[in-house]
């Protein structure tokens, strides 16, 4: 049977044996753990403590409360990802077995987070480089060695470009004059009238 | 398979007969640990000590000590074939046994020490990917020009490295196509054969 919070693929075998764990934690503790994970999905780091605590009612070993995080962060973050509403992803849930109460409760702190989990995936995504900064100057050529009077102005940019996720961003220089500037200009110009189109 | 001792070898080895057994005990001992975790000057210098023996004799001798057992690891050799090599040094029958156990004790952690030398190919950690249209350049508008951008992952020698590919659907599909068919491979009757004859 296929899941549209798997990305319309069959349930994982470990997701579908770690359900039946889900159950065994009361629904008003489901729904706080959620939120934890929530938390740390949305990239602030995990109280591993308060964890411990919602999860020892249900007198969970160590190994499975690493395993109900993990489901967890898997439910969310697919479900996210595949841009499930609240309602079918309690449905699915539901279908998988996990009580009804549960279901709801998961799906409710889903609803609330969806946005702002989907605004960080984006975030996230897959990208080569990011311009970081772009600083410039204008000039003014008085004169030089091989003209007494230049009179010509002069653009210097600096792009900071980051490459990699982390360290410093990439410094590339360039001086361009006033008429290769115009036309850099209107190009660029060009590009953003098309990217308006698209917003 | 015999193994072949130099005469420097011999020489070095040629210490153990004077520490007696208990001391051959404690040298075996050490080679072993300078085998796991590499080299350790204070452990010999204590050694020796210990032994009331010199401590260049003694570093020698678990020099001698470590040769011996990587080298009869690493071939596998038999028993009687460990014995006869030791033939030439002219021990005690009580040594030799000693040697014999040091030998039989530790080669299966030697091997997996060894195994871990090997020079290693980088190995898949995680993929990234971004699926773009182009939609216009400067030099042409109105396109439409899908692409797939790859960040492929990988771990050398517990380095990250990552390469950035890219490609067009098209050339995505037939890549999918061949993976699927080199993983279709195993399933022939003749990596069976090999499978089952390796087990």
């Amino acid at each position: 049977q296929r899941f549209r919070f798997c990305g319309d693929l069959d349930c994982p075998d470990w997701v579908l044996a770690e359900i039946s764990v889900l159950a065994r934690i009361s629904s008003v503790k489901l729904k706080l753990l959620c939120a934890q994970v929530l938390r740390e999905l949305l990239g602030e780091p995990i109280d591993y403590e308060k964890i411990l605590k919602l999860t020892s009612d249900a007198k969970l070993e160590s190994g499975d409360v690493k395993a109900t995080i993990a489901v967890l962060d898997f439910i969310l973050s697919s479900a996210a990802k595949h841009s499930v509403d609240g309602e079918s992803l309690c449905s699915e849930l539901q279908q998988l077995g996990l009580p009804k109460e549960h279901a709801t409760g998961l799906c409710r702190s889903y609803e609330e987070k969806q946005s702002s989990l989907q605004d960080s995936l984006r975030a996230g995504s897959l990208r080569l480089s990011r311009l970081a900064a772009v600083s410039w100057r204008v000039d003014y050529a008085l004169s030089s060695s091989e003209l007494q009077e230049v009179g010509e102005p002069l653009v210097h940019l600096l792009f900071r470009v980051q490459r990699r996720e982390h360290g410093v961003p990439e410094a590339i220089p360039m001086a361009v004059s006033a008429e290769k500037f115009r036309v850099l200009l209107a190009e660029l110009k060009q590009a953003q009238a098309l990217m308006k189109t698209l917003l | 398979m015999l193994l072949v001792l130099s005469e420097e070898q011999r020489a070095h080895l040629g210490c153990l007969p004077r520490v007696g057994a208990a001391g051959v005990a404690e040298l075996g001992r050490l080679a072993v640990e300078l085998l796991r975790r590499g080299a350790a000057p204070r452990a010999c210098e204590a050694a020796a000590r210990k032994l009331d023996a010199g401590a260049d004799s003694v570093q020698r001798g678990v020099e001698g000590l470590m040769y011996l057992l990587v080298e009869s690891s690493k071939l596998m050799i038999s028993e009687t074939d460990f014995e006869d090599s030791l033939h030439v040094l002219e021990f005690s029958d009580e040594l030799n046994k000693l040697l014999l156990q040091l030998y039989l004790d530790n080669r299966k952690e030697i091997r997996s020490i060894l195994s871990e030398l090997a020079p290693k190919l980088p190995s898949y950690h995680s993929l990234e990917w971004r699926l773009d249209v182009q939609l216009a350049s400067r030099s042409l508008r109105q396109q439409i020009k899908p692409a797939v951008t790859i960040k492929l992952h990988l771990n050398q020698n517990e380095e990250l490295t990552s390469q950035v590919l890219q490609t067009d659907p098209s050339t995505l599909l037939h890549l999918i196509q061949q993976l699927e068919q080199a993983l279709g491979e195993m399933k022939t009757n003749h990596c069976r054969r090999i499978a089952r004859n390796m087990k």
